[in-house]
């Protein structure tokens, strides 16, 4: 697609959110292995550690917002317009093309019928 | 894990320093958390860790909230307690795992028994914050749904947006059929020139009596402009298929003589 619009837009930033949660889980899941380890990389722990309680506030941010968003601009009344009407002239446009490509089909297999006898 | 060795637990008290300066470094950074469900799933094992124990505090109040349904409201409020809830387990399960790796030099059972144990708590915590990961997962995917169907100014503009482009696809059709119109339109005015001006276009043997076929095929060979209008004369109380084919013989004779003689 060549344009977002802004609804993709949100789209996207609730999907980057569900790829955030899986680094959650596995920044948290770094940090145990590393503690279970004899000799711990302290810097290791401590940047896995600040990682993990970084996205996890970002994601509750970025959640909040958008539940906040849906809040202000939800009526609860279903959306009842739609597409149909121009999506329906485009058909019948093509339709009219289709048509004229049979019929000059038709002319061009008439000449060439023509021209062989 | 595995139930700690004797020579383990000697550099296993590294861990303690380790580990308590890693949960200074967690309490700094940790969610402050606000409203804790009192018995909630993430403090169920250790009832006297502390978490999950704090009376609930009450929902901050919503600037700017519009009269919705009751549903619409109660399921977004559902939405932010989902999310408070599954980011508090979160932190807390993790956190109790932290102060878990702790090792204490004093317990009340033995060494292997808490170590069993510890062991046993730590699983149960990391299900809980995969738990509640997989939780935070489906509220995503049910904002997402909601989204799709309530953004009315995103929905909008979708709709606004293909209906654009379905128009201008159906005006380039239109367009490009108008001037395919146009050219056709002047070669088929040469083909239908070529086309009735050629003995293909005649009035073909079996639409008229043979006489008249072959009378018709001596005036064309001999005919100037003046012999055409006797014969249109003679043709004119002729029978049916004669009058379909006088207008296309007259449509003929000007260019039609020219090709014939």
């Amino acid at each position: 697609m060549a344009t977002y619009s802004l609804a993709n837009e949100r789209l996207r930033a609730l999907e980057e959110i569900e790829r955030e949660i899986g680094a959650i889980l596995q920044n948290a899941g770094t940090v145990i292995l590393e503690l279970s380890k004899e000799k711990t990389n302290e810097r290791l722990l401590d940047r896995q550690a600040a990682a993990f309680t970084a996205s996890v506030q970002h994601v509750e941010a970025e959640l909040s917002a958008q539940i906040r968003y849906l809040t202000q601009v939800a009526t609860g009344q279903p959306h009842e317009g739609s597409s149909y009407s121009s999506r329906k002239d485009c058909q019948m446009a093509l339709k009219r093309v289709d048509y004229a490509r049979l019929k000059l089909s038709d002319v061009a297999r008439t000449c060439e019928q023509m021209l062989e006898n | 894990m595995r139930p700690r060795s004797s020579r383990e637990l000697v550099s296993a008290r590294d861990f303690r320093f380790k580990a308590t300066g890693l949960l200074y470094i967690v309490k700094l950074g940790a969610v402050p958390p606000a409203a804790a469900r009192p018995g909630g799933d993430c403090g169920g094992l250790v009832p006297g860790s502390g978490a999950g124990l704090r009376p609930r505090a009450a929902w901050p109040a919503m600037a700017q909230q519009r009269a919705l349904p009751q549903s619409k409201e109660t399921l977004l409020q559902s939405y932010n307690k989902r999310l408070k809830d599954d980011v508090k387990s979160i932190m807390d399960n993790f956190t109790e795992i932290i102060k878990t790796a702790k090792i204490e030099d004093e317990t009340q059972v033995s060494r292997a028994t808490q170590g069993e144990q510890d062991n046993y708590e730590m699983h149960v915590r990391a299900a809980n914050i995969v738990r509640a990961g997989e939780s935070l997962m489906k509220l995503v995917s049910d904002l997402k749904q909601f989204l799709i169907l309530n953004d009315f100014p995103s929905v909008n503009e979708a709709i606004e947006q293909r209906s654009q482009q379905l128009r201008a696809l159906q005006e380039e059709c239109d367009r490009k059929l108008t001037a395919l119109r146009d050219e056709v339109s002047i070669d088929l005015y040469e083909l239908e020139e070529e086309y009735y001006s050629s003995s293909s276009s005649l009035c073909e043997a079996n639409d008229l009596p043979l006489c008249e076929a072959y009378w018709r095929l001596d005036l064309d060979t001999d005919s100037t402009d003046g012999l055409s209008v006797p014969l249109l004369e003679s043709l004119e109380p002729s029978a049916g298929p004669l009058q379909a084919a006088a207008p296309a013989h007259s449509h003929a004779s000007g260019p039609g003589p020219t090709e014939h003689a």
